[in-house]
């Protein structure tokens, strides 16, 4: 303590670096937390008895309630893929190809990450946001007093949840992204279908499927942790207490899931190609 | 809403989910569920440029089969192609397998065009008569700077 | 004595720089209620919060059964916590679940009972605090006194050795205020649970405990019985109950009884002193306890007030004013010979008159008769309290009357 005022009373270079020590530290400090949160929620998983129930409850919450928004998402994003790589790929006479670039598109990028952002503006926010509230109602602490874990209980069904359900939307995203592909370059402009579904069939190997399924697993696991995460220690944030603190939880919880899983897209990408 | 109970709707879900899984990784990606309907077939070439392990094998324009592995061999300095071939596609001793493109700047496929020998290769044979990839670049600069006839 | 069942031993908890208890000894014993009273953010509930393990002590230690909780193996921390019931402050019941499954919870995750045993427990509780209407409807449907219940009943549900009460009446209205505390006194004989309770609700909740401990700048300033609490000389205790009694009392306008007993004493003492004088006058009301029970609380209480209010109206500050018993007010007019005292008895009476409440057209309902009696002592020599008091209560004559108008009749 008094050594911490010794530091902070120089000025200049000192105090910079000073300050890079206490930020990389606190942010270490961070990340170790969320390690360590995510390595219990997800062990507490197989714990026994099986939360059945619960888990089927947050398929539905997460995964059947973002059915239709991400048939929705990946109807217009294979529209338009369609449409943008008709005409660019016309220009080199190529639009036979318009299939296989719809597919790997969608397949290896754009289905893993826009459903995962999808899902975590639409069940991401509101786990952050529910977890976060009975923290503050000392519902959390009530489990705890029941000598119920609240991990276990609140965590990790979420968690089991997400791993099912990611993967399953993305598969939904990519075929229904296939089909508005379809529609736009067949349909719309006039592509030979047979030629269209055949150049599908073609370019796509396993391992595009694998990858993109592979990704998603991992935003699974990044999304539910960071969610779950912001909403359970929503009363340590130092900025904010209450309802003002659960607000600040969801949107650190958003924005922190978005960014780490766009950088995670990218590590995964490097590694798979 | 409340027509169908959360099960229900979690389970037509779950439905949905595993029949877009398995359209894209056995449609899409040709994962073999059932093994062994294929037999193996080698090929050497000078150049297999452009050639990707699960490229389409074709015959007469119609798909019969897979190239699973290219490798080169050290000895010879060629490339060794393992392509599966359906099993109901016969291949004759004879027959001339080669790196076609499709399209101009379109995949690399193998194609193989029957011969008229009796004798049909069992698997693990190699065929013998190749034809390499076709350099575009090299053609298109002889093009360019006249060398073509 | 027998061995306290928890015992805290000089606990010492910090929050950042804020020191919340120094060096705590409090004792709990098995099958009584212990009630926990001080000011708001004496650290009551982390006291509370103790004993269950939400927070750990900087020092010091808490005993159960004469071992230290910090020394529990996980089996028995377990075990104890097990036999533990919490209720919260806010209830802290679960909103995203109906009541059935808010009671049930506990039940359902940590025993590997049935749904059908389950479902019986429950109902059994549901019809025990009367619930039996909102078993489907969310915690948000159902009002502030029915939430109060639903967390009795998920508290009582595991049927716990011992339940900590956080502050279960604060926020509530007067009436269900003794509705909780009646509800927790009567299932404490019912089940028999050990209780420890957190309220603000003096002398409330002093009816219902065995034992009564006071936190008071970081320390347990007092604990034993409520009796002993009654007799209880120290000046922190006695400023500590009475500050409570002021606010208690400004319904009425009148003193606490205490203040009053000051005051009298006070005013004895001068007498010998300084030759002056001074009255005491006793008010009381006929036949309280029937308009009690024929009209109601509401109207005894108006009687009360409606004396108190005058009363302060005409002597300011200088007089004091405080129930002394089920039916009277006592009144202590300083430098006030019988004449004033008399004149300020007929504007009390003026005043009182004028109300509703003094007049049969407001008794529909029933017929009945009541009057206001006053007795005054004119202090000039050092007397007993007792004899002051037995002097004032010969003296009285009636000063405002009700009649029921018979010939009308109830209508």
């Amino acid at each position: 303590m008094a050594e911490k005022t010794a530091d902070s009373g120089n000025q200049g270079f000192l105090g910079s670096i000073n300050w890079l020590g206490r930020r990389t530290l606190e942010i270490i400090g961070e990340l170790g937390a969320v390690g360590i949160f995510f390595a219990w929620g997800f062990a507490l998983i197989f714990s026994l008895p099986f939360q059945f129930r619960k888990i089927i409850q947050q398929v539905y919450f997460i995964g059947v309630k973002s059915f239709l928004i991400i048939s929705l998402i990946g109807l217009f994003t294979g529209m338009v893929l369609g449409l943008q790589g008709y005409y660019t790929l016309v220009k080199f006479g190529s639009e036979g190809m318009l299939g296989a670039a719809v597919a790997l598109s969608l397949i290896r990028e754009l289905g893993p990450v826009l459903t995962a952002l999808m899902v975590i503006g639409r069940a991401g926010s509101s786990i952050a946001a529910e977890i976060g509230i009975m923290r503050i109602s000392e519902q959390i602490d009530a489990l705890d007093t029941m000598d119920i874990n609240p991990m276990r209980y609140l965590v990790s069904p979420r968690m089991a949840a997400s791993v099912i359900v990611f993967p399953m939307l993305t598969a939904l995203f990519d075929v229904i992204g296939i089909f508005g592909g379809f529609l736009t370059g067949v349909v719309l402009l006039g592509i030979n279908s047979g030629i269209y579904f055949n150049r599908i069939y073609d370019s796509v190997v396993l391992k595009d499927v694998t990858g993109g399924f592979l990704k998603s697993l991992a935003f699974a696991l990044i999304v539910s942790t960071i969610c779950c995460y912001q909403g359970y220690f929503t009363h340590m944030r130092s900025e904010g207490f209450g309802a003002r603190g659960v607000s600040l939880a969801t949107t650190s919880a958003v924005v922190i899931s978005c960014v780490l899983v766009l950088v995670v897209d990218y590590i995964l990408t490097s590694f798979l190609l | 809403m409340k027509k169908y109970s959360q099960e229900t709707l979690v389970g037509i879900f779950v439905l949905i989910g595993i029949l877009c899984v398995g359209y894209l990784t056995v449609k899409l990606g040709k994962m073999e569920l059932i093994g062994g309907d294929f037999y193996n077939l080698v090929a050497k070439f000078d150049s297999v440029a452009g050639l990707k392990s699960d490229s389409s094998v074709q015959m007469a324009g119609v798909e019969i089969g897979r190239v699973t592995k290219i490798v080169l061999d050290t000895n010879d300095f060629v490339a060794v192609v393992t392509m599966k071939i359906h099993k109901g596609v016969p291949i004759q001793e004879d027959a001339i397998a080669s790196v076609k493109t499709s399209g101009l700047i379109g995949d690399k496929y193998i194609s193989i065009q029957p011969g008229g020998s009796d004798e049909i290769l069992k698997p693990g044979d190699v065929i013998t008569e190749t034809e390499s990839a076709v350099d575009i670049e090299s053609l298109i600069s002889k093009y360019v700077f006249g060398n073509v006839k | 004595m027998p061995e306290p069942f928890i015992e805290f031993k000089d606990v010492c908890k910090s929050f950042g720089n804020l020191q919340v208890l120094d060096r705590a000894n409090l004792s709990i014993y098995q099958g009584e209620i212990t009630a926990i009273i001080g000011k708001s953010g004496a650290g009551k509930s982390v006291l509370l919060k103790h004993i269950i393990g939400l927070l750990k002590p900087d020092s010091g230690h808490i005993l159960v059964r004469g071992k230290p909780l910090s020394k529990f193996t996980k089996a028995e921390w377990k075990q104890f916590k097990r036999s533990l019931s919490y209720m919260f402050q806010n209830n802290a019941l679960f909103d995203s679940l109906t009541i059935f499954e808010n009671i049930a919870l506990p039940l359902a995750e940590r025993t590997r009972m049935s749904s059908a045993e389950i479902r019986e427990k429950v109902m059994f509780r549901i019809e025990q605090f009367e619930l039996g209407d909102v078993e489907h409807k969310y915690p948000s449907q159902i009002s502030g006194g029915m939430q109060k219940r639903v967390a009795l009943a998920r508290a009582v549900v595991t049927e716990p050795d011992m339940i900590l009460f956080d502050e279960p009446t604060t926020g509530l209205d007067p009436l269900r205020k003794n509705a909780v505390l009646n509800m927790v006194a009567h299932y404490q004989r019912e089940i028999g649970f050990t209780g420890v309770m957190v309220s603000h609700d003096i002398p409330d909740v002093f009816f219902i405990s065995n034992r009564v401990a006071i936190i008071e700048n970081k320390k347990i300033a007092f604990q034993g019985t409520p009796l002993e609490l009654e007799q209880c000389d120290d000046e922190v205790v006695w400023q500590f109950i009475h500050g409570q009694e002021v606010l208690q009392d400004q319904l009425t306008g009148l003193h606490s009884k205490l203040e009053l007993e000051r005051a009298l004493k006070q005013e004895l003492e001068r007498i010998g002193k300084f030759q002056e004088v001074f009255s005491v006058v006793l008010f009381s009301v006929d036949s309280l306890e029937q308009i009690r029970e024929k009209v109601g609380y509401i109207a005894a209480q108006r009687i009360f007030q409606c004396i108190g209010m005058s009363l302060r109206e005409n002597l300011g500050t200088a007089g004091y004013a405080a129930r002394f018993g089920p039916e009277e007010i006592l009144t202590v007019i300083p430098q006030a010979d019988s004449s004033r005292a008399e004149l300020i008895i007929k504007e009390i009476t003026a005043e009182c008159s004028k109300q509703d409440l003094m007049k049969p057209q407001s008794y529909r309902k029933v017929c009945m008769d009541f009057a206001i009696k006053a007795g005054i002592v004119e202090v000039r020599n050092k007397m007993d309290l007792e004899e002051v008091i037995s002097l004032a209560r010969k003296h009285q004559k009636i000063i405002a009357k009700m009649e029921c108008d018979r010939k009308r009749g109830p209508k």
